[in-house]
């Protein structure tokens, strides 16, 4: 009889195993599609890193597309599709019409940004990040320090995780000093690598008063770092820059007074272990200023005292004590800014 | 409102507008020489773009603008001569070899952008400018139109040297005569393929010095892309000016003052859909396009290879 039982036993442990394993995916390798190189100090970049720190804390590989621009990416899809990509992250919101026709076309799962709705279990995730408490951050920073009273927001394009921290910034500078203006300007339609256009309306919104500049823009927000390091307040004194997403310290001249940093390790490690587990593409993703992933730069240009009441109201808002919610949508972003006319 | 609108932000809105137009007006009077000499050049957005790196690389390393200019113009020379080469010497087809030009360079400065400037990302310091006696003293007008580099009066002087070339000299009229009857130009005893190649050559300085204009005072910097379709706006412009380089001068001097229009409506305030006013500056160039567009005659030969004996 026990020669029987034994391998009974063995062969339903073998298979229990073996079931298990076919149900749980098996991630070898994910892929991360970049609109431009991941050097620039912001949202490529810190896209890109993340994906290789999270690829590498799981073992797994990683194949970094970058420099993409903003067109048609499917062939690049389909390549690394090809490639054997076990999860291809698509790190622009150009890319989030292609990347979830290629996903339902050749079943590889995919993740894009901004497009919360379109999540579709094991095949589609959404990260659209937002890192408004930081920019709230950044937005009561900036208020205190103004001198001419008057802040600007210069944007290259409205994304949904742009606009919450345009909001966020504009709250923060609200509830630290109802009296400051807030002006806000969009260089244009994805003018995400518009250098040139970022320097012009920079200038322009210097012009009008503004003394530090928050500014949103990948490429273009070279141009606004141009036009802070090259025009002066109206004033006279110097014009100071809050950045978003990278760290720009190792180029600065001295005009960058703080930036609201991302680590999207997390984010990607979450996706990782949610495809090994298959419950990709049921939840969507966050950062915050709890777990670090969203914090602020400190920077020679921010007073201490300064710095010490900013890390207060951080303790306060991830306390709770403080809610700064999420605003996505454009218009109820401008209804935010200082001068806006119902 | 009224106080954001002070002489200093409206100066800085007119200086903005002056700053956007320059290249578009480089392109455009290029693009039009070409168009004139019977060659559709598509690839002027590669020109631009190879003409920002080389530029913004000239100035850089040499530590002065006018060298910049030089090796922008040259970068500019360098990708029409592929043009040149491919389209109007071996006649192949001058759209696609435009579009792979523009797609083409748009890659390759983003490359060596990336192996030479995406860990430091240089910037140049403000450029000096050469302010017009008395015109300067303005109100307003004065600071914006005449406190700028002096490239910026020698682009809007090219306009009239271009417009008497174009009326009085011969080569206007060999330039005219390549565009619309080639074959005529050649019984005439002048070769159409030097007269051709001579246009793109000069399209591909201006377009060059255009996008050296764009990254060296326009940015400051340069960035992978940073052209952002200006050569398209400039073959746009082109098309609607029928030949005559002061229309162009005009569109493109509009278009850049409805870009700053677009920064007065959002620092103001007005509560329209941002999308809206950023349509102003294309919505202008449709309106344009309306009005004069329907009588734009383009050259007969335009974008047709010339091949002598050809029937």
């Amino acid at each position: 009889m026990r020669k029987y039982i034994t391998p009974t036993l063995s062969a339903i442990l073998l298979s229990g195993w073996m079931l298990g394993s076919a149900v749980s995916a098996e991630v070898k390798s994910i892929a991360i599609l970049t609109p431009e190189e991941g050097t620039d100090y912001g949202w490529n970049q810190q896209g890109v890193d993340a994906a290789k720190a999270a690829a590498k804390a799981a073992g797994i590989e990683v194949i970094v597309a970058q420099g993409l621009g903003y067109g048609d990416v499917r062939p690049t899809l389909r390549e690394l599709a090809e490639e054997g990509a076990s999860l291809m992250i698509a790190h622009a919101s150009g890319y989030n019409t292609a990347a979830p026709e290629i996903a339902n076309e050749l079943n590889v799962p995919v993740a894009i940004v901004d497009t919360p709705s379109a999540l579709k279990a094991g095949l589609i995730g959404d990260y659209t990040l937002s890192g408004h408490q930081g920019a709230y951050l950044a937005g009561r920073m900036a208020a205190k320090m103004s001198r001419t009273n008057t802040v600007g927001i210069v944007v290259s394009g409205e994304p949904p995780s742009w606009n919450s921290q345009s909001a966020g910034f504009a709250q923060g500078v609200k509830a630290e000093n109802a009296d400051t203006k807030v002006i806000y300007a969009v260089i244009g339609p994805a003018a995400y690598s518009d250098a040139a256009g970022g320097k012009r309306v920079t200038e322009s919104v210097i012009a009008a008063g503004a003394d530090i500049i928050f500014g949103q823009g990948n490429g273009s927000s070279f141009g606004m770092l141009q036009a802070v390091e090259t025009t002066k307040a109206v004033d006279g004194g110097k014009v100071l820059f809050i950045d978003v997403i990278g760290d720009k310290s190792p180029i600065d001249k001295g005009f960058l007074l703080s930036s609201v940093v991302w680590n999207i390790e997390p984010v990607y490690t979450a996706m990782i272990n949610d495809l090994k587990a298959d419950t990709y593409g049921t939840k969507s993703y966050a950062i915050g200023l709890e777990d670090d992933s969203v914090m602020l730069l400190k920077t020679p240009q921010i007073p201490d005292n300064v710095w010490s009441d900013v890390q207060a109201l951080r303790d306060d808002v991830i306390s709770g004590k403080i809610p700064v919610e999420p605003v996505f949508d454009a218009t109820a972003v401008r209804a935010l800014m200082g001068d806006v006319k119902e | 409102m009224s106080d954001l609108f002070s002489d200093v932000f409206l100066g800085a809105l007119f200086f903005g507008a002056v700053t956007a137009a320059i290249p578009l007006l480089l392109a455009g009077l290029g693009e039009q020489m070409s168009e004139k000499a019977g060659v559709l050049n598509i690839g002027i957005e590669g020109m631009m773009i190879a003409g920002a790196y080389a530029g913004f690389l000239g100035a850089y390393y040499s530590e002065s603008l006018w060298l910049g200019f030089a090796t922008g113009a040259f970068g500019g020379i360098v990708v029409a001569s592929i043009m040149v080469l491919l389209c109007v010497r071996f006649g192949l087809n001058q759209i696609v070899i435009g579009i792979g030009l523009t797609l083409g360079f748009e890659g390759l400065t983003a490359l060596l952008h990336h192996f030479q400037f995406s860990r430091t990302y240089p910037r140049l310091p403000a450029a000096d400018v050469t302010v017009v006696p008395y015109l300067s003293d303005i109100p307003i007008l004065g600071p914006a139109l005449f406190k700028h580099h002096l490239v910026v009066y020698l682009a809007v002087l090219l306009v009239f040297v271009l417009a008497f070339v174009y009326r009085r000299m011969q080569l206007g009229l060999n330039l005219q005569a390549a565009g619309d009857k080639p074959a005529a130009l050649d019984v005439a005893g002048v070769d159409v393929v030097r007269t051709r190649a001579f246009a793109v050559f000069t399209t591909g300085a201006l377009a060059g010095l255009g996008g050296a204009y764009l990254a060296n005072i326009g940015a400051g910097i340069f960035v992978p892309f940073i052209t952002n379709g200006a050569g398209f706006l400039g073959i746009v412009l082109a098309m609607l000016a029928r030949g005559r380089p002061f229309w162009v001068l005009c569109g493109a001097l509009l278009f850049g003052v409805c870009l700053s229009l677009t920064t007065a409506l959002q620092v103001a305030g007005i509560n329209i859909p941002t999308d809206v006013i950023q349509m102003i500056p294309f919505l202008a160039v449709m309106a344009m396009l309306i009005m004069f567009g329907r009588k734009s005659s383009l050259p007969a030969a335009l974008g047709i290879p010339y091949e002598r004996g050809a029937r």
